[in-house]
């Protein structure tokens, strides 16, 4: 098990909001990474919105052959935010020598490309880089993408925290919407790709759950696009399936639940679309997920989402003010951070639910 | 004294010698009469009696006999040794069994049986699978008797997602287009056998058990017909659509068929292409004309003679020409209502097969059936029965793969058969080519073993092809059928499926699964370090 | 009443669940019995303390398992909403929360009283049970349960108010595999397991009620609410279901003989009667027939008298084989010595 969240606020928040929201749920992982994703930026990053944030860390090594890939395709940076290390002793934490958090204008070429092709460039050069990376195992590339922020370490969250100076909230490093994950890797190695949050052209998604299908899974997902790579985690499937049901099929969001835990058969024959849903569950059959899974989910629209597995079988809280909308996995975390939200309104959804966000904090939940 | 001639048969040549302990046996005689190959008699014999020189006298002496016979000999069914009352009789495997060599120097002719495969050279790949993927602690085990599942299956072209080519209208996805048709059914379907090749009375079971299932206990089986008619008053009824018609290469009863597509009140399951069958690939079907009685004749609408279907569709000469022609026709004939499939014999073709189906620009393949070599058949040459075939594990897994590679798995859904249930589990069977790809299986072998078939994989009676089968299942002898209950029958196929039902869940419990794990092959293990390659599964020792 | 405080936070350093619980056992040792606790998230908290005496704790923010394995004696306040496993194996403790609490509250309870101010999660109530020695499990819910709520009941009793719920008081699939216990519920109920029924309540179940929601408004400080849950019209009582009563399903024969093909499917095409051979039978079951020759009997009679059944009867010097009684043994063919008797096959046409 581990231990995610998700903050949307209608205040540019900082990344001490998320270390302060994990903090009570530390017996629900393992202490052993922290990683968080900061989406719609702040602060230092509030004038370059429409311009790549590339987020990696590498060794010195792979940061020159980062450099070079970036130069070569035609990328020039803009701005560098370089991180403010506190390196006490006795920290645990795994720290890899450089910090890459850098804003970068699109190759001269691009200056009329649409939307679309810039998109493309960005995923294509980030799978580039991270075979070079991969190559040379000299480092990690974590997001390449307008208005996102990606950090992951392997370690003690505290202790991470503290190495990034990020206990002491400040205006610089701010954000309307962040996702973070206390890990704990119960099947696959340690690795940092293995963390979530993940990110894929501005959706990002973590779970707390054990994807049953992940071979299923992986196996389609792996000749639907590109930009599905990776597979260190059977939670990355989850987003990709979000990817693909909003982004590539053009559903709406609601579909994802329809895809991941499709109805029983009892149930669609029921219903008036059970012709659509019946489609969907026999050729989307290898998206399915199965075991127990919370899904947290963050869209290009700056949406929240949370979905469940069939069987409801691990735990998600959701709470929030006016201003603030908190969801994750144990509600002693939003007791720390929202103490006097009205409690009665705090949502716990259902296996049969699907739980949106609006970017103005409107909140629906759509029944399956 | 019968006279012994050399190049006759003796009786240590035959297949099976069937012992008498003199001592328990009362002549009764129930043992000749059983036997409904006439390979077993009372006969008269001498035996002498007091000492050698001086009072020697030789006396008649009523006994129970072999027949040593080519046409009248044991197939080891034992029926003879079942109905003694004094446990008489054993009916021994004879090694120096030399019967089909001397059938072939005879008669000139190949030699035929039915039952199943008996060379048993490739072993059991499923035997040496387990489901080693057990949920401890990372996620939970299910409750196979409290919670629940579903065991359902899409029978039908599938279609992906980007060719369903939806549309979204009011925050909703909705239908453009006319689908192809695709059915959610069980994933066991009750194995072609054809009325003819079976008796009446076993088919009957069969569709009532599936009839049955379906409106009691809610589980939506299938039963595949078999190419051999179907009586027009099933077509007319309800039943139908838990009925899968076959068509072969003799499509014997289609034009019956077609005539009633106009009365009938439902649509067909689907309909089941063959082009070959597991246990005699490449070879055609054959029905004696002893076997075509009148019934037969009236429901495959043909005169008495011998039924043949050629081992290929007269016409079909690549599978592009299959597709249009079969395929397409066949769903032109229901409207493009019904789902229709195809079967094939597992050979090293049928990734290619499988591939060139899975193109289907029309939407018209719904489903891919394969059929191992141990499968079993109403008759067959030996030659074909023992040499020819391939097994169904390692087909069944190539051709999903093959359907992975081009991130098509699902579309056309796989079905696998041929021997399964073949060391006792037929549930194991199904759940492991399930987790290696398959959507579902079918069977006849088992449906003949609960019907109470005596034949077994190492030779015992398979005389299906005889049209003596002594329990009255591949028979059209009515004083055979009618030692076949009905009732007895299709209660026993009912409660199987609810035992094989409850087993499936025992298995997806463990791992987790809710639905069914199709091509979860990493729920699996094996301990075989060939069997871990060949199918892309986990090696454990 | 000896009070301790305990703050488990201290700027950014967290009292570890272990370090919490060790200071609070090695307080009651002590003698405190009276226990405030501002926690962070620690699990356990009410964990089995013993100490021959009543033990108070208020608790604010804690983590799961709230008085999980909680003793007689223990009461637990928890102020605010809790996360998941409330009360788990809860074996005499007294747990009040004043809030929701979370998942699987009250899994295996299998003694004292667990009440919770607001709703509590999927499957809650799963596996209470109930030990004859001891008095049952309460799990008392003012709002509603989660989906799955009180899989696999074996014992005990949970009252759910549906206060302030217009839906399921029960969410969906509760229920499942439930063999024993009561639950009373209030409000609207859906998708429930078959293997439970709904019934009325009795005068035993009110009285039961009435006294229960007394002490269970008293503890989460709802009294004035009692009149609008005291209509007893608005309760049901879920149990499970008496096997002996269930329906049973139509058997294979009956479905035979309500909806299959009258005499059969293939009656219009040919003739059986349906009745089943025994292996060896006489009449027109026997394979093969045994036909006397008259010109070449001897008249030795062995066939009549080696017969096993009897069926050779002699009349007027002929042999007739009678046909019911005869199995087609073929034994008066084997010993007749001129081949009087021969055996043929007994097909029909």
């Amino acid at each position: 098990m581990c231990r995610i969240g998700a903050i949307k606020s209608k205040n540019k928040i900082h990344p001490s909001l998320a270390l302060k929201l994990m903090r009570s749920q530390q017996e629900g992982h393992d202490d052993s990474g922290f990683a968080f994703i900061m989406q719609d930026l702040g602060g230092l990053f509030e004038n370059y919105k429409d311009l790549p944030l590339l987020s990696m860390a590498a060794t010195i090594e792979g940061t020159r052959i980062v450099e070079d890939i970036l130069q070569q395709i035609g990328f020039s940076r803009v701005m560098q935010w370089s991180v403010d290390i506190n390196n006490k002793e006795n920290l645990k934490i795994d720290a890899m020598p450089n910090y890459i958090f850098e804003v970068l204008q699109y190759p001269k070429s691009y200056k009329h490309a649409t939307k679309e092709e810039k998109e493309e460039l960005l995923i294509d050069t980030s799978l580039r880089i991270r075979q070079a990376l991969d190559n040379t195992s000299s480092g990690f590339i974590y997001s390449f993408w307008p208005d996102t922020l990606t950090l992951k370490e392997i370690g003690s969250p505290k202790d991470i925290g503290t190495y990034f100076n990020l206990w002491e909230g400040n205006k610089d490093l701010v954000s309307s919407i962040i996702t973070a994950q206390c890990r704990q890797n119960t099947n696959y190695d340690i690795v940092r790709y293995a963390a979530h949050p993940f990110f894929l052209e501005g959706y990002c998604g973590l779970v707390n759950g054990e994807n049953t299908f992940f071979e299923k899974n992986k196996n389609y997902q792996k000749k639907l696009y590109k930009g599905y790579f990776g597979f260190e985690s059977d939670s990355q499937c989850l987003l990709y399936t979000l990817h693909y049901v909003h982004k590539i099929l053009g559903w709406p969001i609601q579909y994802f639940k329809h895809v991941i835990t499709p109805l029983d058969y009892e149930q669609i024959i029921t219903r008036k679309d059970s012709d659509v849903l019946l489609r969907i569950k026999a050729g989307l059959s290898s998206l399915e997920i199965n075991g127990p899974n919370t899904f947290l989910g963050v869209t290009p629209k700056k949406e929240l989402i949370c979905v469940c597995d069939s069987k409801k079988l691990r735990p998600v809280v959701i709470g929030r003010d006016d201003n603030t909308v908190v969801m994750t996995s144990e509600v002693s975390g939003i007791n720390d951070i929202l103490p006097n939200r009205n409690k009665e309104e705090d949502i716990y959804p259902k296996e049969n639910e699907l739980i949106l966000i609006k970017d103005d904090l409107a909140v629906e939940v759509w029944k399956q | 004294m019968e006279a012994v001639k050399i190049n006759e048969i003796h009786r240590n040549e035959l297949p099976f010698l069937i012992e008498i302990d003199e001592s328990k046996c009362i002549q009764c005689g129930r043992c000749s009469a059983v036997c409904s190959f006439n390979a077993i008699k009372p006969a008269v014999e001498l035996r002498k009696s007091g000492s050698i020189k001086n009072d020697e006298k030789v006396k008649k002496v009523l006994v129970i006999k072999q027949n040593v016979s080519l046409d009248n000999y044991c197939r080891g069914c034992a029926m003879c040794a079942n109905v003694c009352p004094n446990n008489a009789i054993r009916i021994i495997r004879n090694k120096e069994d030399k019967y089909s060599t001397i059938y072939r120097a005879k008669h000139a002719d190949s030699f035929k049986k039915g039952g199943r495969s008996n060379l048993n050279t490739e072993g059991r790949t499923l035997d040496k699978i387990k489901i080693g993927r057990i949920s401890q602690m990372t996620d939970p085990s299910l409750d196979a008797t409290r919670h629940t599942f579903e065991l359902k299956t899409p029978f039908g072209r599938v279609l992906s997602a980007d060719k369903l080519d939806f549309e979204v209208r009011e925050g909703k996805v909705v239908q453009k287009h006319t689908l192809p048709p695709n059915r959610w059914i069980y994933p066991i379907i009750f194995g072609d056998m054809s009325i003819g090749a079976v008796s009446w009375r076993m088919w009957e079971a069969m569709a009532i058990a599936t009839a049955y299932l379906n409106e009691v206990e809610g589980i939506p089986i299938r039963m595949c017909t078999g190419e051999g008619g179907i009586p027009t008053r099933l077509l007319k009824s309800r039943y139908v659509k838990y009925m899968i018609l076959q068509i072969a290469s003799g499509h014997f009863g289609w034009n019956r068929i077609i005539k009633t597509i106009p009365s009938m009140i439902e649509d067909p399951a689907g309909i089941l292409i063959k082009i070959g069958q597991g246990a005699k690939p490449g070879d055609g079907g054959l029905l004696m004309a002893s076997k075509v009685t009148r019934y037969v004749q009236e429901i495959r609408g043909v005169p008495k003679a011998d039924l043949l279907s050629p081992p290929t569709h007269q016409g079909l000469y690549s599978i592009e020409e299959s597709v249009q022609k079969m395929f397409l026709s066949m769903n032109a004939a229901f409207q493009f209502r019904v789902p229709v499939a195809i079967k094939v014999a597992a050979s090293t073709t049928s990734v290619s097969v499988y591939n060139n189906l899975l193109r289907d620009p029309y939407n018209i393949v719904g489903g891919f059936f394969i059929d191992g070599l141990a499968g079993g058949t109403g008759a067959a040459h030996e030659i074909s029965l023992n040499h020819t075939g391939h097994p169904i594990t390692s087909k069944l897994r190539d051709c999903y793969l093959a359907a992975v590679h081009q991130g098509r798995q699902g579309e056309i859904p796989l079905f696998a058969g041929g021997g399964l249930g073949y060391t006792g589990n037929f549930a194991a069977d199904a759940f492991k080519l399930i987790c290696l790809g398959a959507n579902g299986v079918f069977t006849g072998r088992m449906l003949l073993e609960i019907a109470g078939c005596v034949g077994n994989d190492i030779g015992k009676c398979n005389a299906c092809n005889t049209g003596c089968c002594p329990s009255g299942i591949a028979t059209q002898d009515i004083r055979l059928v009618k030692r076949l209950d009905v009732d007895k029958v299709a209660q026993n196929l009912v409660n199987y499926i609810l035992a094989t039902n409850i087993e499936l869940k025992k298995l997806m419990a463990p791992i987790g699964c809710s639905t069914l794990p199709v091509g979860r092959s990493d729920a699996l293990i094996t301990v075989d370090k060939h069997i871990a390659n060949r199918l892309d599964i986990q090696y454990s020792c | 009443m000896k009070t301790c405080t305990i703050e488990t936070l201290n700027n950014n350093e967290r009292m570890s669940t272990q370090e919490l619980l060790q200071l609070i056992n090695e307080k009651v040792s002590k003698g405190y019995d009276n226990f405030i606790i501002n926690a962070c998230g620690q699990h356990d908290i009410g964990c089995a303390l013993f100490n021959n005496k009543k033990i108070n704790l208020k608790i604010k923010n804690p983590g799961q398992r709230v008085g999980a394995m909680g003793l007689e004696g223990t009461t637990i306040t928890v102020l605010g909403s809790t996360p998941a496993d409330v009360g788990w194996l809860n074996s005499g403790a007294v747990i009040t929360v004043l809030g929701d609490a979370g998942d699987t509250a009250a899994h295996c309870a299998a003694g004292g009283k667990i009440f919770v101010a607001g709703r509590v999660g999927a499957r809650s109530g799963a596996l209470m049970k109930h030990d004859p020695k001891y008095e049952e499990p309460q799990l008392w819910v003012l709002k509603n349960t989660g989906s799955f709520s009180f899989e696999f009941m074996g014992g005990g009793v949970a009252v759910v108010c549906g206060y302030d719920c217009s839906q399921s008081v029960l969410s969906n699939h509760a229920c499942e595999g439930m063999v024993g216990g009561v639950i009373y519920a209030r409000g609207k109920i859906e998708g429930l397991s078959s293997c439970v029924e709904i019934k009325k309540l009795d005068k035993n179940d009110e009285e039961f009620l009435i006294k229960g929601l007394e002490v269970f408004l008293d503890k989460i400080d709802k009294k004035e609410i009692k009149g609008e849950l005291s209509k007893f019209s608005q309760w049901k009582k879920i149990v499970p279901k008496n096997k002996a009563n269930e329906k049973e399903k139509i058997t294979l024969s009956e479905f035979k003989k309500k909806h299959w093909f009258n005499n059969g499917l293939f009656s219009d095409l040919i003739e059986d009667d349906f009745c089943v051979y025994s292996l060896c039978e006489g009449g027109s079951a026997k394979l093969r027939k045994p036909l006397w020759d008259k010109k070449l009997c001897v008249k030795c009679d062995l066939c009549l008298n080696n017969c096993p059944y009897r069926a050779i009867n002699k009349e007027n010097n002929n042999y007739l084989s009678d046909d019911k009684k005869c199995i087609g043994c073929g034994i008066c063919a084997a010993v007749c010595p001129k081949k009087a008797w021969n055996m043929e096959d007994n097909r029909k046409g």
